[in-house]
């Protein structure tokens, strides 16, 4: 069996699970956004009448994509999730201005390998990074079997594995490589499957480049996406508040794949998603001299310490275009928290960019982020699908903290590699 | 929530492409809602003037590849049920909206002979006991849907199904 086999298998009580089989599994974690919080929150109430939640501690809500709400709708809904929580003794709750919701709960040390973790989110597979098994789910599944049961109903995945091996070429950052493998698999290449991330490359790299990768495991219709735990990750959790004991499972020597996918790094260059899908990735050339109105660095896949460094080093020396808003959003708490006493934020604000509270940032255009209909945005979001962000006409191009800064400073969309 | 499944469900199909996302069944800024008809109003009108409206003249979307793909919001197809649309065929399906539809009793059918054969406007019939979808004298077949989920279809949902099973942790 493999790592995320091995967890089903145990939190379900059986010696042994095969593809398709189907387990209900008790669940250690559960996670909602502030939007999906509210709709689950209404569905438990509407639907299970006078259930009880199994266990409050399981629960988390971090409210992501208001970080401050700007309508009289949106603060109803964040009152009525606060109340909601208080009522039924939810503790965890992390409120407006926290972050983006996965790594707002990785830093806060509730997420540990070994663990079952369910969200309404579809990028919940992040904490496969860590070798837990991880999943997205809709209202019903969450409120009905998860508050009311602790459990869920699972059908073992089948596998892919990709196997990433070289080094990447310079100006070529984690992103690119996330980003690229979903340009080769499809936005269907890994429907219902379960992608293991391995190699040397992905050994080689921090516990938070790897994220990137389960957390795009969606992108490609994957259930799941999980990398085997090494000294790395059981370093990285126990640096975390809370560290508990944790498991790490592992592959067997024989494990069986329904696909093995072999990907050279070092023949990746700077990768954008064009407009209007996540699949839709060329090497930058494809989209280098579009004029931008709007770069962004922020949302789970670019709001990280090591993308605003990334970004603060090229402003240094260098001044935001003067067509150009550049935004930087801090994936949580305690990133803005390190930024600030680097000096980052200084350094970026002197160049004309804005600093925006922790949270999901532009995703979705709930506090921020709409554009116009001839507006164009280059980012480090995870999804740039027509009318995410304002008028439906507008485009949206994602890339690495990188190529935003680049961009940034022509006022066009900029090959990273130009600046080095 | 909803109305239960039907054994056949019968009707004027409107055709959509492959990856189908989300966003485009329904926008974020409409996820405060939960209810079906409020979600209905505002459901595909990324599609542009005439959207959703048009819609409700149909009674089966018929996709491609990937339906559903995007953001797990279970609004999509709790939006295409409050459309009163009766049933999504497609070549395949996103998992989160595959596994939401299920939960939220929106009948799903994966069968590509059919995207392949249909055209805006035609008329199909979906026969779910037998795994059959009947078109222009042609007859296709789709992998039966397993008895343990179609349960959770004919009681119109999960929480519906978990009421009814209250005794056990549930489940299919």
């Amino acid at each position: 069996m493999n790592v995320i086999e091995k967890i089903l298998a145990s939190k379900s009580g059986k010696s042994e699970v095969r593809p398709d089989d189907v387990v209900i599994a008790a669940v250690d974690l559960m996670v909602m956004h502030d939007l999906s919080a509210n709709f689950v929150m209404k569905v438990f109430e509407n639907e299970m009448e006078g259930a009880a939640i199994a266990n409050p501690d399981k629960l988390v809500f971090a409210f992501d994509h208001n970080f401050s709400p700007a309508t009289r709708e949106a603060a109803e809904a964040l009152a009525a999730v606060r109340k909601f929580a208080a009522k039924h003794k939810i503790r965890n709750l992390f409120d407006s201005g926290c972050g983006s919701i996965h790594h707002v709960i990785m830093e806060a040390g509730l997420a540990a390998p070994g663990m079952i973790i369910t969200g309404c989110d579809s990028h919940t597979p992040m904490y496969g990074a860590l070798g837990a098994f991880a999943t997205g789910i809709g209202n019903n599944s969450m409120a009905a079997l998860g508050f009311v049961h602790g459990s869920g109903w699972f059908k073992i995945p089948e596998t892919i594995r990709i196997h990433f091996h070289g080094s990447m070429q310079p100006g070529v950052m984690a992103r690119d490589v996330s980003q690229f493998m979903i340009g080769r698999l499809g936005e269907d290449g890994a429907i219902y499957k379960a992608i293991e991330y391995a190699g040397p490359y992905i050994e080689s790299l921090s516990v938070i480049d790897r994220c990137l990768f389960p957390l795009q495991a969606i992108d490609v219709g994957g259930k799941c996406g999980f990398i085997n735990p090494d000294e790395k990750t059981a370093e990285f959790v126990r640096s975390l508040p809370g560290a508990k004991d944790f498991k790490l499972f592992q592959n067997d020597a024989d494990v069986r794949y329904a696909e093995v996918i072999d990907i050279d790094v070092s023949r990746i260059e700077p990768q954008v998603a064009c407009p209007p899908t996540v699949g839709n990735v060329k090497p930058i050339d494809a989209a280098v001299g579009t004029p931008i109105n709007v770069a962004e660095a922020g949302g789970s896949t670019g709001g990280r310490l090591s993308d605003i460094r990334e970004l603060a080093r090229h402003f240094v020396n260098a001044k935001v275009h003067p067509g150009v808003r550049l935004q930087v959003v801090p994936a949580s708490r305690g990133i803005y928290l390190a930024a600030l006493r680097e000096g980052l934020f200084e350094t970026l604000y002197k160049a004309g960019a804005n600093i925006f509270p922790a949270s999901a940032g532009s995703n979705q255009a709930f506090n921020m982020g709409a554009l116009a209909a001839d507006e164009v945005m280059i980012s480090t979001q995870a999804r740039n699908f027509p009318g995410r962000n304002g008028h439906p006409k507008a485009r949206h191009f994602l890339g690495s903290a990188l190529t935003v800064a680049a961009s940034a400073i022509n006022g066009k969309i900029t090959d990273p590699r130009t600046l080095l | 929530m909803g109305n239960g499944m039907q054994s056949t469900i019968q009707g004027r199909v409107f055709k959509f492409g492959d990856n189908v996302n989300s966003d485009i069944i329904i926008a974020g800024r409409y996820l405060i809602y939960i209810e079906p008809e409020e979600l209905a109003k505002h459901a595909f009108e990324m599609l542009g003037e005439g959207f959703p409206a048009k819609l409700r003249e149909y009674d089966i979307l018929v996709a491609g590849r990937n339906f559903g793909c995007g953001s797990a919001r279970e609004q999509a197809s709790t939006a295409i049920k409050g459309l009163g649309i009766k049933a999504v065929v497609a070549a395949s399906f996103a998992r989160t909206f595959y596994r939401n539809a299920i939960n939220d009793g929106l009948t799903i059918v994966e069968c590509p002979e059919v995207y392949a054969a249909v055209k805006e406007g035609d008329s199909i019939s979906i026969a779910l006991a037998d795994g059959k979808i009947a078109h222009a004298g042609q007859e296709y077949s789709f992998p039966q849907i397993p008895p343990s989920v179609r349960k959770i279809l004919e009681l119109g949902g999960l929480a519906n199904y978990l009421k009814a099973n209250a005794t056990t942790t549930g489940g299919a």
